[in-house]
C-alpha cells in the first residue's frame, strides 16, 4: 500500500503561507508544520479524492480524554506513519498528530462501559500519555483502533517496514553526506606524525559496532589492534575521538578491559595506552576516566570485565565518574514523567523534581565531561574514556567534552557531525535504547541515554546563550525525530547494520531536513568565538529542568516571551534605518554635487566622490 | 568633606581572598569610619578585569548599615564571638568576619596587626554598625555637609539633587506631583487633599494624598480617628476604565466599622464613572506575614551563601522549596493578578486593606500598577511608583532594614521581595521594562547605604522630625530651609558615573515611542495563528487538574493503565474555573502587548530564583564568559547601532534642505551619549566577541567574597574537588563567650 507521502501531492504553497507564524504555534502543531506533511489539509483533500491508501483506520466519534481540557469528540485516523485525532466539537479546534514511532505502549483500559465504549491508553516516548474511548465495532470481524494501532506502531514486531523506507521528499542537500570520517579527521589535522588512520575495521571484522575508519597511534600495528580487540569488551579498542589542535592532547574512547577476577593483562593494550601518552609531548601522564561508579566497575570483574589496574598501566591515573547505568536512568525518567505529566504539583514542585534525581544525573554527566575537558585543556593531558561497553556513557562524555573543547561542534553542521561521529558511527545502540517499532515496552535495554546528552547540551546553551549556532528548537526537533522513525538517522544499532540495511540509500537523513531550513534552527545571539573552551558551571544552582521539552504538552506552560523575536525586530529596524540613512546620504551627496556644479557653472554631470559618513 | 570621619583603624591587616591559601590575600589598612568599613590596599585583586566605580564606596568598602553580623575569631584559642554594640571582647581576635545584608561575607586576618589595635577596630566596627540613635546614621552628617558644606554655607541644590540629574522622578511630596498623576491616569473624580499638612491628622501618611472628590475634608478628619494609624483610604491609581485602586488600614473602632465602610465605599463608587461597586481585598488574610517573609530570606541566605557549596548541592532544590521564598513571591504575584482581574476584568474599584497599610499593601499596590500601567515599566515611572507606594505611603524602611539593629522582629525584606517580583515579570517579559536586573540589584543595594531619604525613614513625618531634631541638637543655622534635605536615591549620579548608569538600560525595551517596525515582514512574527488553537487549549483551569489527578496517578503507575473515564468532564471545567482563572487563561490566549496589561505565569516552573541577586557573590556559581549578560551584550551592540543610525537620520533631517555643507555632515553619535553600556564600534571586523570579563555575576565580582577561592584564574580541578566554605553554620552556632 502507498503511504502518507501521498500527502506530498499537496503543493508546498499551503505550507509556506503559514511558515512565518511557525514560531507562534504550540509545539504540537509545530511538529506537524515542520514535517511539512500537512496531513491536516490533505486529510480532507484525499477524502474527496477517495484516495485513501495510507489510512489504515478511520474512526468517527472517538473521545479523546484530554488531561487538560477534558473529553473531546472527534475523528481518529491511523496511517502507517501517524495517529491523527481531529476534534469535531464546534467550539474546540484541537488536533493531535503523533508519529507512531513515539508510541511506546498501547493498552486497553478496563472493560466495556455501559455505553458500549472501550477506552485505551497510549503511552508515548515523548513524555505524554493519551487516552481514547471508542464504541467497539459491532462487526466482530472489523478490527478495533486498538488492534490497528498495535499493528502499525510496531513494525518490527509485525514484520512490517518502517515508514522511513516509504518517506519520499526532495531536500536540497543529502544529509547522509554531512559526516565523512576522513574529512572530519582531516579537519582535526589527522593523520599526523603520531596518529594514523587504520583500515583494520574496514569490513567490521575487528569490531562490528565500531566505524570502519579508526584513528590509532602510528606505533601500534594492526595485528596488535586485533589482540587488543580480544582484550576489550565487544572488541571496542581505544581509538582517537578528538585531538587538541595545539597541545596534541587527545580524547580516546574504548570499552572496559576484560581483566576479570584474575586481573588478566594484555601487553599490547598497555603498549597502546603508553603510545597514546607518548603521542602528547606536553604531559607524562595519562588519565583514564571510567564513567561508572567504582562499585559497578568492580562488580564487572565478576563478569570478566573491570578496569585498568595502576600496576599494569604505570603512568595512568584512573578516575571513576560515578555515572549510573541505563537502568537507573530509565527509572529516573519514569519518575520524572510522573512528576511532570500531565500536571505538576505546584506546592511540591522542586522537592518532587529532586526526588526523580533526573537533574542530579544530568549534573554527574556534565561534571564528568567537564573534568575530561579540563584535563585536556588545562592539564594538556590525554585522556581515555570508557564505561562497560563504551557506547552509552562513553558517548555522552566524549561528545560533551568535545562540545566544550571545540567550537566547531557548536555550529549546526558541526553538531550534526558530532552526533554522527560519536553516537551514530561509534555504535550507540539507538534501535535498542529507543526500541523503534518494537512492542516490548518493558525491554530492559531501553534507556534515555541520548536524551540525557541532548539535555546536557540544552543546559550548556542556557549557560552560554551566545556560544551555540543552534537554538532550543533544533534540539527538540532532533529528539522528536529520535522517535518518529521518519528519517533513517537514528535507526539500527551500528554503522555496519546501517550499511547492510542500506539506510543511506533507502531512507532520508534528518540532517537533510534540518539543513533545508536552517533559519528556524539558528540562534540569533550566536557569536562565533572560535578556539574558545566552554567550562559550564556544573551545579544545581544553574541546572534547570528543560520545561520546553519535558512539560511542553501542558498548555499552561507558555514559553517565555521569546527574546529572539524582538531581536529579529531590531535587526529589521536596523536594516530599514541603514537604508534610509543610505538614501539620505546619496541625496545629500547629489545635492552637494549639483551645488558645486551650479557654482562652477558647468552643466556636466559631475561625478563627485561619494562622501562616506559611517 | 562629606561628613565622614575615621573612628578607628588597624594596619597590616590581611583581606582574605581565598579559603585554603593566603597567597592571593591583600595587605592593607582596615578603617572604620562613621559611614563604612574601608580596606585600603595597594595590591590589586588578582584576575579582576572589571570593576564598576562607586562614588561613595571603594572597591573593598562595606557601608556600616550593610553589616548584619560581626564575628570575631581567635583561632589559636578556638574562640569566636558575635559582637554586639558596646560589648566586651575577652580575647584578641585573629580574624574578623563580616556577614553582610547583601549576602556578602568578608573576612580579615590580624596575624601581623597589633593585638590591641585589632581588638579596637573590631569593637569600633561592632559599635558603629549598630547605632543606638537614628541621628548616628551617617545620612545625617552626609545631608548636613551636602547642604551646608564644610564651611557652613548653604550649597545651592534643588531638593538635595543636582539639577538635571535623576529628578525627573516625582517625589509626591507636593500637591502638583499628585495632580499630574491624577491627570495622567484620568482620575477626574479624585482630588488632592491637604488635611495632613504638618502631619496633623496621620503621622504615617504623606502631607498630600488623593481622596474621592465627593469627600469633604471635615469628614475625612473625622473618619481618620477610626482607622489604625489614622490612615484614611488613600488613592493609588486609576484604570482607564474608571475603576480605581485604593489602599487603607483597618478600622480599629469596631462600632464605626459598618458606617465607615459604607461611607467610604459609596464615596469611591461615586468616583467611578459607572458607579461600580468597591471590592475589598484583605491582604493580612491571604498573604504571608512579614515575619514569614523574613524567615524565608534567612533560610534562602543560608542555602545560597552560608552552607558549604558542594554539600548543599544534593538537597539544593528542596532547600529552595523549604525556604518558601519563591512560594511567597508567587503568592504576592498571584494576589496582584487577582486585583488586576477585578480592576480590568470586572471593572470595579478595589481597596487593599491591611492592618497598618504599610507593608503588604506596598507590594501589592505596586505590582498591580506594574502589570496594568506600562508607564510604571519605564525607569522614571518605576521610580515614581516606589516613591508613591513605598516612601510616601510610609513603608517603615528604617525598621524593616533594621538600620538601628534595635528590633530584629521588625526586620523584613518586603522591598527585596517586591524587587524579586519585578524581576520575575522582567524575566518573563524581557522587552517590557526600560530598566535591567542590574538596576534592580543596585537599587536593592542602595538600601544599605544610609544616606538616601528613600530608605532611611519609616515615613515622611519621621524624616521631617528627625532632621529637625538633628538640626536642633547640632545648632545648625537653618537659614531659609526648614530642615535637612536628604537626597533621594533616584539621582543615580550620586553613586555611579553616567557610563555605568547605562547598565540600567534594557536594549530590548519596547517603549511607547519605540513601537516595532511597521514593515510587514516584521509584523508577521507576531502571534496571529495562535488564537484558533490557543483559545481552547491554553490556560487550563488550575482546579481542573484536581479532578483529573486521580485518573492520572493510575495512568502513570508502572504496569497498569487502568483509569476511569469521567463522564462529567465538560461540566467539571465550568464549575471549577474561577472567573479570575478564566480571565488569565483568556489573556494568555491572546498575543501579548508589551505596552498593555502584563500577567505573570505563576507556575513554580516559571517563577525561579533570581540568580544575579542571590548568587552573585558565590565564586563557584559564577559562569565565566557566560550567563544572560552575554546575550545582553550582543543585543546592546545592535541597539547601539540602531541608536547611532537614528542619530544620523536626525542630523540629516535637522540639516534640512541645505545638506551637503560640512556643518551639517552627520557624525556618528558621541559614544558617551548613547543609551547602551556596550558600544558597537564601527570596525571592519564585525564579529564583536564577548568581553572576557563578562560572567553571570556581572557587573559584580565574586572575587574576595565568602573567603572562598574563586574559580577565575585557578585550576578548575581545584574547584571540582570541592572547595569548602570556610565557616559552616555549626561553627557559628558553637560560639564561645
Amino acid at each position: 500500500s502507498r503511504s502518507d507521502r501521498s500527502s506530498q501531492a499537496k503543493p508546498a504553497s499551503a505550507m509556506s503561507s503559514d511558515s512565518a507564524s511557525t514560531n507562534e504555534l504550540s509545539p504540537e502543531l509545530r511538529v506537524i508544520r515542520s514535517l511539512k506533511l500537512y496531513f491536516y489539509e490533505t486529510f480532507f483533500f484525499m477524502k474527496k479524492m477517495s484516495f485513501f491508501f495510507a489510512c489504515k483506520y478511520l474512526a468517527k466519534d472517538v473521545t479523546y480524554i484530554c488531561p487538560f481540557i477534558g473529553a473531546l469528540r472527534g475523528t481518529l485516523t491511523v496511517t502507517n506513519y501517524r495517529l491523527f485525532f481531529k476534534c469535531m466539537d464546534r467550539d474546540q479546534s484541537l488536533a493531535l498528530d503523533i508519529p507512531l514511532g513515539v508510541v511506546s505502549r498501547v493498552e486497553k483500559i478496563g472493560g466495556t462501559s455501559s455505553r458500549g465504549e472501550v477506552s485505551y491508553g497510549v503511552v508515548c516516548k515523548d513524555m505524554r500519555n493519551l487516552q481514547f474511548a471508542h464504541r467497539q465495532p459491532d462487526d466482530t470481524l472489523k478490527k478495533s483502533i486498538f488492534e490497528v494501532l498495535m499493528k502499525y506502531a510496531y513494525p518490527i514486531s509485525n514484520s512490517l517496514a518502517f515508514f522511513a523506507y516509504d518517506y519520499e521528499q526532495i531536500f536540497p542537500e543529502n544529509g547522509w553526506k554531512v559526516f565523512d570520517a576522513l574529512a572530519e579527521s582531516k579537519r582535526q589535522g589527522l593523520p599526523n606524525e603520531s596518529w594514523r588512520i587504520s583500515k583494520v575495521n574496514d569490513h567490521y571484522e575487528l569490531c562490528d559496532s565500531y566505524p570502519s575508519t579508526l584513528v590509532v597511534p602510528v606505533t601500534i600495528p594492526d595485528e596488535d589492534l586485533r589482540r587488543i580487540a580480544a582484550f576489550r569488551a565487544k572488541g571496542r579498542i581505544p581509538v582517537l575521538s578528538w585531538i587538541h589542535p595545539e597541545t596534541q592532547a587527545t580524547v580516546v574512547r574504548c570499552s572496559q578491559p576484560m581483566v576479570g577476577v584474575n586481573s588478566k593483562r594484555c601487553k599490547e593494550d598497555e603498549k597502546l595506552l603508553q603510545a597514546i601518552m607518548d603521542a602528547n609531548a606536553q604531559s607524562h601522564k595519562l588519565f583514564i576516566f571510567d564513567a561508572r561508579p567504582s562499585v559497578n566497575a568492580t562488580a564487572n570483574k565478576m563478569k570478566g570485565g573491570g578496569y585498568e589496574s595502576e600496576d599494569a598501566y604505570q603512568n595512568a591515573e584512573l578516575v571513576f565518574l560515578d555515572i549510573h547505568n541505563i537502568h537507573v536512568m530509565r527509572e529516573s525518567l519514569r519518575k520524572l514523567k510522573e512528576v511532570v505529566y500531565p500536571n505538576i504539583e505546584e506546592s511540591h514542585w522542586l522537592s518532587n523534581l529532586e526526588s526523580t534525581h533526573w537533574l542530579e544525573h544530568i549534573k554527574v554527566i556534565l561534571a564528568g565531561a567537564l573534568r575530561i575537558a579540563d584535563k585536556v585543556e588545562s592539564g594538556k593531558t590525554s585522556v581515555v574514556v570508557h564505561c562497560s561497553d563504551g557506547w552509552d556513557r562513553t558517548a555522552q562524555l566524549t561528545s560533551l567534552a568535545m562540545l566544550m573543547l571545540d567550537s566547531h561542534y557548536r555550529t549546526i553542521r558541526g553538531f550534526e557531525v558530532l552526533v554522527e561521529k560519536e553516537w551514530v558511527s561509534f555504535g550507540h545502540r539507538f534501535q535498542m535504547r529507543i526500541g523503534h517499532g518494537d512492542k516490548n515496552h518493558t525491554d530492559a535495554d531501553r534507556s534515555p541515554v541520548f536524551l540525557q546528552f541532548i539535555d546536557c547540551v540544552w543546559q550548556m546553551i542556557r549557560q552560554f546563550p551566545t556560544a551555540f549556532e543552534f537554538n532550543e528548537y533544533f534540539l527538540i526537533t532532533i529528539l522528536d525525530h529520535l522517535y518518529s522513525c521518519l528519517f533513517g538517522t537514528f535507526m539500527c544499532n551500528s554503522e555496519q547494520q546501517r550499511l547492510k540495511e542500506e539506510l543511506p540509500k533507502k531512507t532520508l537523513s534528518l540532517w537533510s531536513y534540518i539543513n533545508s531550513q536552517l533559519e528556524e534552527f539558528t540562534n540569533p545571539f550566536y557569536v562565533n568565538y572560535s578556539s574558545h573552551v566552554l567550562f559550564p558551571v556544573v551545579s544545581m544552582r544553574h541546572l534547570e529542568l528543560w520545561v520546553g521539552y519535558y512539560i511542553r504538552w501542558n498548555p499552561r506552560m507558555r514559553p517565555q516571551e521569546p527574546v529572539h523575536q524582538r531581536y529579529k525586530e531590531l535587526l529589521a529596524k536596523r536594516s530599514e534605518l541603514q537604508k534610509r540613512v543610505e538614501e539620505l546620504r546619496r541625496e545629500v551627496a547629489n545635492k552637494a554635487a549639483s551645488l558645486t556644479s551650479e557654482r562652477a557653472g558647468s552643466p556636466t554631470r559631475s561625478i563627485t566622490p561619494v562622501q562616506t559618513f559611517v | 568633606g562629606n561628613g565622614e570621619i575615621v573612628v578607628n583603624e588597624a594596619n597590616f591587616v590581611r583581606k582574605c581572598i581565598a579559603a585554603e591559601s593566603s597567597q592571593d590575600d591583600l595587605w592593607g589598612k582596615l578603617i572604620c569610619t562613621n559611614f563604612k568599613i574601608s580596606f585600603i590596599t595597594h595590591n590589586s585583586i588578582p584576575q579582576q578585569k572589571f570593576q564598576y566605580v562607586h562614588h561613595l564606596l571603594g572597591e573593598h568598602d562595606i557601608p556600616l548599615a550593610c553589616v548584619d553580623q560581626v564575628v570575631t575569631v581567635n583561632d589559636a584559642k578556638g574562640k569566636q564571638k558575635v559582637l554586639g554594640s558596646n560589648q566586651k571582647l575577652k580575647f584578641n581576635p585573629t580574624e574578623l568576619i563580616l556577614y553582610c545584608k547583601d549576602f556578602r561575607i568578608v573576612r580579615f586576618r590580624f596575624d601581623e596587626a597589633g593585638p590591641e589595635s585589632a581588638k579596637k577596630v573590631c569593637l569600633a566596627i561592632a559599635h558603629y554598625s549598630q547605632p543606638a540613635d537614628p541621628q548616628l546614621l551617617f545620612g545625617f552628617e552626609f545631608a548636613q555637609s551636602r547642604q551646608y558644606g564644610s564651611s557652613g554655607n548653604i550649597i545651592e541644590r534643588v531638593n538635595g539633587v543636582d539639577p538635571g540629574g535623576g529628578c525627573q522622578t516625582p517625589l509626591f511630596d507636593r500637591p502638583s506631583d499628585w495632580d499630574r498623576e491624577i491627570k495622567r491616569t484620568g482620575a477626574s473624580e479624585w482630588r488632592v487633599c491637604s488635611i495632613n499638612e504638618g502631619y496633623t491628622v496621620s503621622p504615617s501618611l504623606p502631607e498630600y494624598f488623593v481622596v474621592p472628590a465627593s469627600m469633604a475634608d471635615l469628614d475625612l478628619k473625622q473618619y481618620a480617628c477610626s482607622y489604625t494609624g489614622q490612615r484614611i483610604p488613600m488613592w493609588c491609581w486609576n484604570h482607564s476604565n474608571g475603576s480605581s485602586l485604593v489602599r487603607m488600614s483597618s478600622i480599629c473602632d469596631v462600632q464605626q466599622q459598618r458606617k465607615l465602610d459604607q461611607r467610604v465605599s459609596s464615596a469611591i463608587t461615586k468616583s467611578h464613572p459607572q458607579r461600580s461597586e468597591v471590592l475589598t481585598s484583605d491582604l493580612d488574610k491571604t498573604l504571608p506575614s512579614i515575619q514569614e517573609v523574613q524567615a524565608a530570606l534567612i533560610k534562602l541566605r543560608q542555602s545560597c551563601v552560608i552552607e558549604p557549596f558542594e554539600e548543599s548541592e544534593e538537597k539544593w532544590l528542596s532547600s529552595m522549596e523549604n525556604s518558601r521564598w519563591t512560594e511567597y513571591v508567587r503568592a504576592f504575584l498571584r494576589h496582584a493578578v487577582e486585583v488586576v482581574y477585578m480592576l480590568e476584568g470586572k471593572r470595579v474599584s478595589v481597596s487593599l486593606q491591611e492592618e497598618e497599610d504599610r507593608d503588604l499593601c506596598c507590594v501589592v499596590a505596586s505590582l498591580v500598577q506594574l502589570m496594568l500601567d506600562p508607564h510604571c515599566r519605564s525607569l522614571v515611572g518605576f521610580q515614581a511608583l516606589v516613591q508613591k507606594e513605598w516612601v510616601m505611603a510610609g513603608h517603615r524602611f528604617l525598621d524593616r532594614c533594621n538600620h538601628l539593629k534595635k528590633n530584629d522582629k521588625e526586620e523584613a525584606p518586603l522591598f527585596l521581595l517586591f524587587l524579586d517580583c519585578v524581576w520575575q515579570l522582567m524575566n518573563q517579559y524581557p522587552a517590557a521594562f526600560e530598566f535591567t536586573e542590574t538596576y534592580l540589584t543596585v537599587l536593592s543595594d542602595s538600601m544599605w547605604i544610609p544616606v538616601f531619604s528613600t530608605f532611611l525613614f519609616n515615613c515622611p513625618q519621621q524624616r521631617a522630625e528627625y532632621s529637625r531634631e538633628f538640626v536642633h541638637s547640632k545648632s545648625i543655622p537653618l537659614g531659609n530651609e526648614q530642615a535637612l534635605k536628604f537626597p533621594p536615591v533616584w539621582d543615580w549620579s550620586q553613586q555611579f558615573t553616567l557610563k555605568d548608569q547605562t547598565l540600567f538600560n534594557n536594549p530590548l525595551y519596547v517603549g511607547k515611542g519605540a513601537t516595532c517596525v511597521q514593515n510587514g515582514t516584521v509584523k508577521t512574527f507576531r502571534r496571529t495563528k495562535q488564537r484558533n488553537y490557543s483559545s481552547t487549549v491554553r490556560g487550563v483551569p488550575s482546579a481542573l487538574k484536581n479532578g483529573l489527578r486521580g485518573d492520572v496517578d493510575t495512568l502513570s503507575r508502572r504496569n497498569s493503565l487502568v483509569a476511569r473515564l469521567r463522564p462529567d468532564f465538560s461540566q467539571a471545567r465550568e464549575v471549577t474555573e474561577t472567573p479570575c482563572e478564566r480571565f488569565t487563561r483568556e489573556w494568555f490566549s491572546r498575543p501579548t502587548d508589551l505596552q498593555g496589561l502584563l500577567l505573570p505565569q505563576l507556575l513554580p516552573t516559571h517563577v525561579t530564583l533570581w540568580r544575579l541577586y542571590f548568587l552573585r557573590w558565590v565564586p563557584e556559581a559564577s559562569i565565566s564568559q557566560g550567563g544572560a549578560i552575554t546575550a545582553f551584550h550582543k543585543l546592546s551592540l545592535l541597539a547601539d547601532e540602531i541608536e547611532s543610525l537614528q542619530n544620523q537620520l536626525r542630523q540629516y533631517n535637522t540639516s534640512g534642505g541645505v545638506g551637503g555643507t560640512p556643518a551639517s555632515t552627520p557624525n556618528p553619535a558621541h559614544p558617551e551619549h548613547g543609551r547602551m553600556y556596550f558600544k558597537c564600534t564601527p570596525s571592519p571586523n564585525r564579529a564583536a566577541s564577548t568581553p572576557e570579563y563578562l560572567s553571570s555575576s556581572f557587573p559584580f565580582s565574586p572575587v574576595g567574597n565568602l573567603c572562598r577561592r574563586s574559580i577565575l584564574g585557578t585550576p578548575l580541578t581545584k574547584f571540582l574537588n570541592g572547595a569548602k566554605i570556610w565557616l559552616s553554620t555549626e561553627t557559628l552556632a558553637n560560639e564561645t563567650v
